[in-house]
């Protein structure tokens, strides 16, 4: 008995320290997505916080205002997300103390993000980021990243858990993919959206993700970038 | 209590590599994050290598199908633009070819981020050259800064197949590859990626030398063409480049979804397909 | 990637309209990266009962084959054709008798019922556990991209033109996004008394 006892509670004594697998990462769901226009941009993303099959939170918005109407959010492990958010906001200020505070270019922002993400490339950020806000001339501007870095400036990016649902959704009815003049049998020409047609269609897209995803849902954040500032939009999204 | 927590705050293998591999020798590079865990190089496979484990958390972004061909003209650099991760088609419109200064392209395949990244930080070094020795840098001495940085890491995971191309007065029209084995050629025809093999069919069976300028933009587009259609992991579209003596020239970005059937009406050729 | 129902690619969606149903699906047959075949339908008919198939190439052309063979012993027996949902409940049983050694596909099955009138389509899991949906079902190495486009583009009671212009829509944007699927596709639009069967021109990449 006495030598279960000690066979149990006892501890063998290896020459190796034991090395546990090492997890710092976990999945909190979620979907992202931005669309830019001819004058404005938005970002979207629905505030339910997951981990596994339990929801942690129904309201935990994760599309951030950084200022100097920049918009941004790193959709994935929200600990990771919530540290390069905070970081890009304290490079940000101290940008603003050397340079007179000067606006920070979207352009400027998003290689200042690939930086972020490259310095944690051999222990990356579980994340996918996405930032708008408006280019020099005024226009939308819409840049996203992978995990460690590499980017991109596009019309439109779906991110997160249902970003395969969603991003097929896009290239059809914002780059209009696949859809042709049935008069003349070319391909339907690309213009620009309205506001209130890319709210509709932000609004479709996650009630449909909604639907068919388990990590998605409870309610939707959408952030509007034009030249008056940013506007912030709430909808009721389902909570099954 | 202290010991356990000093175990994974202060850290061999961190230290090693931050200050032999960053701090003195790579100056303007950042300083790379590493786990906390005596084997970073297995943590980061296990965490972002779809390949080994298909349900990794982590999916690095993959892009695919270069090449880059001299011939009498100078240097015509065409790839495709799709970016994939496993099965997913993550993008139809990345740039792959990533332009370091008015004289000089790199082509990205492999890991996007990877090539992204140093390829821009080789402008700056390549810039800072200029800057000291009043001449802009050769392109076996810019491949070699590249190829020399990646050896620094090798075996830690970074991911790159790329091509240096230029064009010095000293050297004339050059192509260096320059992958993240350390490996680093000089060659007169690359295709790099997962679709190098069908690119190469096409590239082989049709260059010479004397190809005029025409023909060789068509040849270098025809041969991504082909690798779009025959490989799953490339596709959207097709960006052309010609590299002189006066640096380098874009000639326009061609989507595979037209200028398919445009090609096989012009040729007659992919007579595989029906309609 | 040696998982055996993503080796070959392939994808399929099937619709319910208004006294209508349609079945699409694409026609590439893969190794992995490489394409290898661009006229590799999914979709087999058992007269007026519609059956896609995705996943694993060998199986899919060995199940066509076994349900060839028991939708024939059936109409000898029977003396009429099989319906969709007694079909249906034949597919569920043949997988079930492999539930330890399975097929690796994703079965849809979609017609009307030539008694009834009733659009019908459902689809199965790999060992025969039967989805009844009263809209759409999909399948393949594209069915996130199929939920995504389906759930936001369709809309109950369409007649066979909208219906065929929606599934369309919905399936190309879909394959698109997805590396192992493409490479053409087929779309039949069941009514009662026609079936019409459209090729449809795709991406080639």
């Amino acid at each position: 008995m006495s030598n279960t006892i000690a066979s149990e509670y006892g501890h063998t004594d290896t020459s190796v320290p034991i090395e546990h697998r090492f997890n710092p990462y976990s999945d909190n769901g979620g979907t992202i997505l931005g669309i830019a226009g001819e004058d404005f941009a938005v970002l979207a993303g629905d505030t339910r916080h997951t981990s596994g099959y339990s929801i942690n939170s129904r309201f935990q918005p994760k599309i951030m205002d950084l200022g100097d109407d920049l918009v941004m959010s790193a959709n994935g492990f929200s600990a990771d997300g919530d540290a390069l958010i905070r970081s890009f906001q304290q490079q940000l200020t101290w940008y603003h103390f050397n340079n007179q505070n000067k606006k920070l270019r979207p352009s400027s922002a998003a290689r200042l993000i690939q930086h972020l993400l490259y310095g944690h490339r051999f222990f990356p950020y579980y994340v996918h980021t996405i930032i708008a806000g408006l280019d020099e001339e005024g226009k939308g501007a819409i840049y996203s990243f992978d995990p460690v870095g590499s980017y991109e400036r596009e019309q439109c990016r779906a991110g997160g858990a249902a970003a395969s649902l969603i991003m097929p959704f896009l290239d059809n009815q914002v780059n209009f993919k696949n859809q042709y003049d049935p008069a003349t049998g070319q391909a339907r020409l690309k213009t620009y959206l309205k506001l209130d047609e890319v709210l509709n269609l932000v609004r479709d897209a996650f009630t449909s993700a909604t639907e068919r995803h388990i990590e998605v849902g409870d309610c939707l954040q959408i952030k509007i970038i034009t030249k008056e500032g940013v506007r912030e939009e709430f909808y009721p999204l389902k909570r099954d | 209590m202290n010991s356990i927590a000093d175990s994974f705050y202060s850290n061999k293998a961190e230290e090693s590599i931050d200050n032999e591999f960053i701090s003195k020798k790579l100056s303007l590079t950042p300083s790379l994050a590493m786990p906390p865990i005596s084997k970073p190089t297995a943590f980061l496979r296990a965490h972002t290598d779809d390949n080994t484990n298909p349900d990794c958390k982590i999916k690095i972004a993959h892009g695919t199908t270069t090449l880059a061909f001299r011939f009498k003209e100078g240097i015509v650099v065409a790839v495709d633009s799709r970016a994939t991760a496993g099965n997913w088609v993550a993008s139809q419109t990345v740039k792959k070819v990533i332009e370091i200064n008015p004289f000089l392209l790199g082509t990205l395949a492999g890991g996007a981020a990877d090539c992204q990244y140093w390829e821009t930080w080789l402008g700056t070094q390549c810039r800072l050259h200029e800057l000291r020795n009043k001449e802009r840098i050769s392109v076996a001495a810019a491949s070699k800064i590249l190829a020399n940085l990646v050896y620094n890491y090798k075996g830690m995971g970074l991911s790159m197949g790329t091509m240096v191309c230029g064009y010095t007065k000293k050297e004339g029209p050059t192509i260096y590859y320059v992958d993240s084995d350390g490996t680093r050629l000089k060659g007169d025809i690359f295709c790099v990626g997962s679709g190098q093999t069908f690119a190469y069919g096409v590239l082989d069976s049709n260059w010479h030398w004397d190809l005029t300028l025409e023909e060789a933009l068509e040849l270098g587009k025809r041969s991504i063409l082909a690798a779009t259609h025959r490989d799953a992991y490339s596709g959207g579209s097709i960006n052309l480049y010609h590299v002189t003596e006066q640096g380098w020239k874009y000639y326009g970005n061609h989507d595979v979804g037209t200028l398919f059937w445009e090609t096989k009406a012009k040729e007659g050729s992919f007579n595989n397909i029906v309609s | 990637m040696s998982d055996p129902s993503s080796i070959n690619g392939g994808a399929a969606v099937a619709m319910v309209g208004k006294d209508c149903v349609a079945i699409a699906c694409d026609l590439r047959l893969g190794n992995q990266s490489l394409g290898v075949a661009n006229n590799f339908e999914k979709i087999f008919n058992y007269d007026h009962t519609f059956l896609a198939l995705t996943g694993l190439a060998s199986d899919v052309t060995t199940l066509s084959e076994v349900f060839r063979l028991k939708t024939n012993l059936y109409k000898m027996r029977e003396e009429r054709s099989i319906e969709p949902e007694t079909f249906a409940n034949l597919v569920s049983s043949t997988l079930y008798q492999k539930r330890f050694g399975p097929y690796f596909i994703g079965p849809l099955v979609a017609g009307i019922n030539s008694l009834t009138g009733k659009p019908f389509v459902c689809g199965f899991d790999l060992i025969g556990c039967i989805d009844y949906a009263k809209d759409f079902v999909v399948s393949g190495t594209a069915t996130d991209q199929l939920y995504g486009m389906c759930e936001s583009l369709y809309e109950p009671g369409l007649g066979p033109d909208d219906l065929f212009e929606t599934i369309s829509q919905a399936f190309l944007s879909a394959v698109d996004r997805d590396a192992l699927s493409g490479w053409g596709a087929v779309v039949y639009v069941i009514t009662k008394d026609k079936v019409t069967k459209r090729l449809l021109k795709t991406r080639q990449d």
